[in-house]
């Protein structure tokens, strides 16, 4: 069951086949009950043609029908039977069908009042209706008789049958219809996501950029957020792609420098230690700022709010160990419910870098605020100390997007510079100035 | 003191190993984390360097394995990433400092030097017992601010002395923590060495720094200045 189509088909289909099954059945149901009714009826007004056909004698008694109402009365085994019974249970008189036979009935009725039943007589299925009457002589005597009259089930059978047959054709021809129509519509309902299928193959071949087609609304949502993923892992690799080649850039000039070293004026070996140590620093430190700025994943579309709160308070946990003997006095002001809308490395690696210089430079104190900004749905996290503040020309070169690591930032500048490059590619600002602690106040704000 | 080493790579490894022997350390070495682990809970140990990425098993679960074990040691990481997620995960693990490679050995010796001093109860980097002051930073001696030259070897041993100031320290131990595990323990070197250093701490025999109690071991006399 892996595909929406069958899913939908099979469900479609069960319940069509239960909705139309009941349907039969009650159609069913109701014809037999009207069918019985009908009978019912039949034998009633046969019933009043015996009566009707009855003649009377001299004396007004009855004398039992001899012109019957219906031919099939006297035509033996016709399958419709009549009999007269008397006030004692006597059978008094037996339409001609019965030549031959019995019908063995002997319940009396009281005048006026008829009894329905279904009998079982020779091994035939029967329908009976007994009608008791009342026959009042010219002396004013009351003979009191039963009329019953039975039908063979057979007809009534055949009736049902031929209605079962007609319903069943209907309902299995409407069936198929529907499930025909069912499968046109589901084809038609899944185009569009058929057609998105189509698109990201036509994307993992390389023939197209983004999903550009005209979807309907309900897959807006997918596939606008496909577009922006498709849109960060570009960006991430063209990152990736830039860092690699400002590392491969930049580490040329300390290798250049290293190279030329081994020999002297005089072409003699010569290295000189002081020299190649500088170089290795330098190396190092590019390779390591250049990794992490490719590491950066930046803001991507289903990144779930990281809360800034306890990344804070697990740095700081980590921080005062290392600082342990230092141990300044670290003030909190966090707003728990302020969140990060990115990944959650990223802005551990931002604020452990400016967290790290405010312990390293601070006299021994240390404040972080956070606040979330609910009207601009951003956040803003303020980390201060009572150092000696970061000198002007410093800050103005961390702030210069893209200052290249080879031209080396001493001191607090690695750090800063990194947390700056982070900050900026979430589009987020790092601002510097005068704490009332007395050194650095650093702002980080970002904008969702 | 007594050092473990983990790390995979064998030539940092060794070259780890050689430069802690030099400064006078007890140094044991383990390629990977189960190794790393057996030495953990075996030995003595006074403090384990221990890298983040390591085979079988890793640095970050080998130091929560020796914590749920209650072996309380200072524990240096080394990591070659650098980030700050790593950093924090192996403080949280247990961890006491981290050092990101490449490092340059000064300032390896320098994070020993200082979670050492704090294991022992010593919250400042300048030990003072008297007249006597150790710079565990410098690595210096002084004698009423005049400096004293050490080897090594005496300096350990005086710095093993001084950390523990007052308390009884038996040959054993300082063997222990002074060489090797296979190192021949018969030998009278420790007296000679014990003899030399207060020579040259207390060159006329005013202070008496190091006290001798017979069949018992050394004390620091001295007690640490107030303050």
């Amino acid at each position: 069951m892996h595909s929406l189509h069958s899913r939908l088909l099979l469900a479609a289909s069960l319940v069509l086949a239960g909705f139309l099954g009941t349907t039969g059945l009650a159609l069913d149901k109701a014809f037999r009950v009207s069918a019985e009714a009908a009978m019912q009826e039949r034998l009633q007004s046969y019933i009043y043609a015996l009566l009707a056909a009855a003649e009377e004698d001299a004396n007004g008694r009855m004398i039992p029908p001899t012109d019957l109402p219906e031919p099939r009365f006297s035509k033996p085994d016709s399958g419709l039977y009549a009999v007269i019974n008397g006030q004692d249970g006597s059978s008094l008189w037996q339409s001609g069908s019965l030549t031959g036979r019995d019908l063995d009935v002997t319940e009396q009725q009281t005048p006026g009042a008829r009894s329905f039943s279904r009998l079982a007589q020779a091994g035939r299925q029967l329908y009976a209706l007994a009608y008791g009457v009342a026959w009042e002589d010219y002396d004013g005597a009351e003979a009191r008789y039963t009329f019953t009259v039975a039908e063979d089930s057979a007809v009534f059978a055949a009736e049902v049958n031929s209605f079962r047959n007609t319903l069943w054709h209907w309902l299995g021809g409407m069936a198929l219809g529907l499930l025909v129509a069912q499968g046109v519509i589901l084809r038609w309902g899944l185009r569009p996501l058929r057609s998105v299928t189509n698109d990201l193959q036509q994307i993992e071949k390389g023939h197209a950029e983004r999903l550009g087609g005209q979807y309907p609304k309900e897959l807006n949502g997918l596939t606008s957020s496909l577009n922006s993923l498709i849109e960060h892992s570009k960006s991430v690799q063209s990152r990736y792609r830039n860092s690699l080649d400002d590392l491969a850039h930049s580490l040329k000039t300390p290798l250049a420098i290293l190279q030329s070293s081994h020999t002297n004026r005089n072409g003699d070996t010569d290295i000189d230690l002081t020299l190649v140590r500088e170089q290795v620093v330098r190396m190092d430190e590019i390779i390591s700022h250049q990794l992490q700025r490719a590491a950066v994943s930046g803001r991507a579309t289903l990144a779930k709010p990281v809360p800034v709160a306890r990344i804070v308070e697990r740095l700081v946990r980590s921080l005062d160990k290392v600082y342990r003997e230092k141990q300044p006095t670290v003030t909190l002001e966090l707003d728990p419910s302020a969140t990060f809308t990115g990944d959650e490395a990223d802005l551990t690696e931002i604020l452990g870098n400016l967290l790290e210089n405010a312990y390293k430079y601070c006299k021994n104190a240390v404040r972080v605020g956070l606040q979330s900004d609910t009207n601009a749905a951003g956040v803003e996290i303020n980390i201060e100390d009572d150092g000696p503040g970061i000198a002007a020309e410093q800050v103005e070169s961390v702030l210069q997007r893209g200052a290249r690591m080879d031209q080396s930032v001493p001191g607090q500048g690695i750090g800063l510079s990194m947390a700056n490059e982070i900050i900026t590619v979430y589009g987020g600002q790092l601002a510097f100035a005068a704490s009332p602690l007395g050194g650095t106040l650093l702002r980080i704000s970002f904008h969702d | 003191m007594h050092i473990l080493v983990v790390e995979d790579e064998t030539r940092l490894r060794e070259q780890l190993r050689d430069q802690l022997r030099h400064s006078g350390y007890v140094v044991d070495i383990a390629a990977d984390g189960e190794e790393g682990l057996y030495f953990g809970e075996e030995y003595p140990l006074d403090l384990a360097i221990i890298d983040i990425g390591l085979p079988k098993l890793s640095g970050i679960e080998l130091i929560r394995q020796l914590r749920s074990r209650e072996r309380h040691f200072p524990i240096l990481i080394l990591t070659a990433r650098g980030n700050w997620q790593d950093k924090v995960e192996g403080l949280e693990s247990g961890a006491d400092d981290y050092l990101v490679k490449p490092f340059r050995y000064e300032e390896l010796e320098a994070r020993l030097n200082a979670l050492l001093r704090r294991a022992s109860g010593w919250s400042k980097p300048v030990l003072d017992c008297g007249p006597i002051s150790l710079d565990t930073g410098k690595q210096t001696i002084t004698v009423s601010g005049n400096p004293v030259e050490l080897t090594a070897f005496e300096y350990r041993v005086l710095e093993y002395l001084m950390l523990h100031a007052g308390k009884v320290i038996s040959k054993a131990e300082l063997t222990d923590n002074l060489y090797e595990q296979d190192y021949d323990r018969d030998s009278n070197v420790l007296e000679v060495f014990v003899g030399r250093l207060r020579r040259k701490l207390d060159p006329d025999n005013s202070l008496s720094p190091i006290e001798t109690l017979r069949g018992r071991g050394y004390r620091f006399r001295l007690e640490a200045n107030a303050g």
